[in-house]
């Protein structure tokens, strides 16, 4: 370890734990600290409108549910197209309850950390026996496999009377200390609540990534053979990588449920999952700060075409469908530069600019 | 001197301030007012044409200065058909301060049923999806609902079908806004509408019907009432004509009469099908452009005014657009008149007080506008159209369903 525990200008590694550190050095630690009180404190300092907010919560929402898909996805190298389907089965949960109990009852609106545990937990069991297939398929068998629950999923959603055949079925706004929250403090409340969801949930990937079980899966991603020989399980590790991505995407589904005060089958479909799927890979597959740069990354650039679609829309005639061209065509663009010129993600321009602080004023 | 010149400049500062809020006084008030729907993406055939007609009439009210010095200032926000969107823009709106909402899918507006309620927003929405209505106090239909659309068609066959209980199947779009009327149908003929409804069919993007057509033939169906958009009409009505399955009058033996609620027909269908739309039914509330009347005429004289283009200028779905500005205006006008403020509140107290002598006319409906607490469907009345040569041409004279009073 460096001797200057602020600054450290290379690695001073002596042992596996120093290498298992969360924080390198003092600095990285109270950098962390004053970005995450900044994260805390703006929505105070300034005033947001319910449409940014909503965004913002958005991204937030996006960032639970690809903690997850970058487990099974990056981490465990298992292909899953069907991710949405399993945000769904955490947003059904939420609405199951709602439609039998009642959209203001009060396991909903007062118990609903519980609710949001609950819906993690109905993802991980969804998850798990998804991913049973996977101790027997890979690569495009696996992702046949995913893309079939996605399918079931969407029937059943879409056919039974109980989910309201897609329709949206209604979630009340939620309590807190100070009484029922209206619609000013909605978006900001759950602001908060998605912070400390995406803080925590945060912590404990990096953690488990520090543990045993944690790196089973890059194991079983690299060889799961060569796994099998050193006395890893690789079933066993696909299945709880299915169920540990199933626990945050059903997370991610009550927090959605919440939010938008509702859950409709037209927020979990197939091309959610391939949304997901980009999101992982223009943030940086296989890497934790990549699950906060996808979300936030595809989500402001989804909304900066919206604009220009907006635009285009207004110039040019509409029978040239421009405006509707656009968005799935920027979407297509950014994923293809991606996979050419950074297959590794944003994550890596990160990676990038923190060596090269760490270094600096030297070059190596 | 130096004073004076001081003095003068100060004056005429106070002058300039002065003049410029007077004006500002004299200019009026700016109503703003919000529209989601989906320009783009899915449906947007229908959308497009729809947000024009809501432009139009909002600057036509705006340029003919029908509210006097006061304007109304419309923010359009295309949707791509998502409700997650819809709901960003509706926040938006929020925001802004609108006093009226026009919205546009039934997804979104089931979706948004609550905000409407919580914020005592007036709505009217381009949907007519009867479940719109259920616990809802703020959403107002423009027209009458597709399920009184389906029934009035369903009504039409039992009047004017010769022989047994005519055999008929529903081809519907695979959601809410597709499946809305079937149960309602259903309910019509347990309530004695002498019809038997052999298959329920929800299409997906299938590019032929063939199967489907034969299937429906061989179980002895003579008429299909479909309540979908366009394009789907349009690919079963090519294959039907394909395998001379279409009737050339209205309940031809051993043939099938093609029939379809609001968003089935129009210009678009007759221009997507081509020939095989001719003998296509079709029921709406609007006045279409191949029908010369005033209504025609406005429509016709609003779209050039704005300078759209002949197809969109002839869209039922731009005048459908105009229609609701058209409520939403009408509702400003009155609670001018009376004196009242302009609020959501006061708007939505003229929209429940739009009946009786208080009804609301306009050249482009069949029928008059009511609202009230317990109607909050807009223009009851639907008229039936059938394709004659390349054109929608009247059948018989406006109606009101009398099955949908029966099930209620």
């Amino acid at each position: 370890m460096s001797t200057n525990r602020w600054l450290a200008t290379g690695n001073y590694f002596t042992s596996y734990r120093d290498e298992q550190r969360i924080f390198f050095t003092h600095l990285d630690r109270t950098i962390f600290t004053f970005f995450l009180s900044l994260l805390f404190v703006w929505p105070l300092l300034f005033a947001v409108s319910n449409k940014y907010m909503l965004v913002i919560d958005n991204i937030l929402i996006a960032i639970v549910a690809i903690i997850g898909l970058n487990i099974v996805t990056g981490f465990a190298g298992l292909i899953s197209i069907g991710h949405a389907a399993f945000v769904g089965i955490g947003a059904y949960t939420v609405a199951s309850f709602s439609r039998t109990l009642g959209d203001s009852h009060v396991i909903i609106t007062h118990a609903w950390p519980l609710m949001i545990i609950l819906s993690g937990l109905m993802g991980a069991i969804f998850g798990a026996i998804v991913g049973l297939p996977a101790m027997r398929l890979k690569h495009l068998y696996l992702a046949i496999a995913t893309l079939s629950f996605q399918m079931i999923f969407s029937w059943t959603i879409n056919f039974l009377e109980f989910f309201n055949q897609g329709q949206t079925i209604p979630v009340s706004r939620v309590f807190w200390f100070t009484g029922k929250l209206d619609r000013d403090e909605h978006y900001l409340f759950w602001y908060y609540v998605l912070l400390v969801v995406v803080v925590l949930s945060g912590f404990m990937v990096r953690n488990l990534l520090r543990t045993r079980y944690g790196r089973c899966l890059s194991a079983v991603r690299d060889n799961d053979r060569a796994a099998d020989a050193m006395g890893m399980h690789p079933g066993l590790t696909k299945v709880y990588a299915f169920g540990l991505a199933g626990f945050f995407a059903g997370m991610a589904g009550a927090l959605h449920a919440y939010v938008y005060r509702g859950a409709g089958f037209e927020s979990f479909t197939l091309h959610h999952s391939i949304t997901y799927l980009a999101m992982a890979i223009v943030g940086g597959l296989g890497t934790l700060n990549g699950s906060f740069w996808g979300p936030a990354a595809i989500i402001t650039l989804e909304l900066q075409v919206e604009t220009l679609a907006e635009h285009a829309g207004q110039i040019f005639p509409s029978s040239w469908n421009l405006a509707t061209a656009l968005k799935p065509f920027s979407f297509g663009l950014v994923i293809v530069l991606f996979l050419m010129f950074e297959p590794r993600g944003i994550a890596n321009w990160w990676r990038i600019v923190r060596s090269y602080t760490k270094l600096w004023p030297f070059r190596y | 001197m130096k004073n004076r010149k001081r003095m003068t400049v100060a004056v005429s500062l106070t002058l300039i301030v002065l003049f410029a809020f007077t004006f500002q006084a004299q200019a009026g008030e700016t109503y703003k007012l919000g529209l989601s729907l989906a320009i783009t993406g899915p449906t947007s055939d229908a959308g497009d044409p729809y947000s024009k007609g809501v432009e139009d009439y909002f600057n036509y009210v705006n340029d003919m200065k029908l509210l006097g010095d006061d304007k109304i200032d419309c923010t359009i926000r295309d949707d791509q058909y998502k409700t997650d969107v819809t709901k960003r823009n509706f926040e938006d709106f929020l925001d802004m301060g609108i006093v009226f909402y026009l919205n546009y899918s039934t997804g979104s507006t089931m979706a948004l049923k609550k905000d409407f309620d919580e914020e005592k927003m007036p709505t009217i929405p381009a949907s007519f999806h009867a479940g719109n209505l259920e616990g809802s106090t703020y959403i107002f239909l423009p027209i009458a609902t597709y399920s009184a659309q389906a029934i009035g068609l369903a009504e039409y066959i039992v009047k004017n079908h010769k022989g047994d209980t005519p055999k008929v199947a529903m081809y519907i779009h695979p959601s809410a806004f597709g499946r809305g009327p079937v149960s309602d149908v259903e309910k019509a003929v347990a309530a004695g509408l002498k019809m038997e409804i052999v298959e329920v069919v929800e299409h997906g993007t299938d590019l032929d019907n063939t199967a489907m057509l034969q299937r429906l033939k061989s179980k002895g169906v003579q008429y299909i009432i479909s309540q979908t958009i366009q394009s789907p009409v349009a690919t079963m009505l090519k294959d039907a004509s394909r395998l001379g399955l279409i009737a050339k009058t209205f309940g031809e033996k051993g043939k099938i009469t093609f029939l379809g609620c609001h968003y089935t027909g129009g210009n678009d269908l007759v221009a997507l099908a081509g020939p095989a739309a001719e003998n296509f039914f079709w029921t709406t509330s609007y006045i279409v452009t191949s029908e010369p009347g005033p209504g025609t005429d406005f429509q016709l004289s609003l779209a050039k005014k704005y300078g759209r283009d002949e197809k969109t200028a002839n869209s039922h779905n731009y005048i459908n657009g105009a229609m609701v500005a058209q409520v939403a205006s009408e509702c400003i006008l009155r609670a001018k008149k009376k004196g009242l403020k302009i609020t959501k509140e006061s708007l939505y107290e003229e929209l429940l007080a739009m009946n009786g002598a208080n009804e609301f006319k306009t050249v482009t409906t069949v029928g008059p506008v009511t609202y009230s607490k317990t109607d909050k469907q807009g223009v009851d009345t639907l008229q039936l159209y059938a394709v004659k040569n390349g054109e929608f041409k009247s059948v018989g004279k406006p109606f009101i369903p009398e099955y949908t009073g029966k099930i209620k």
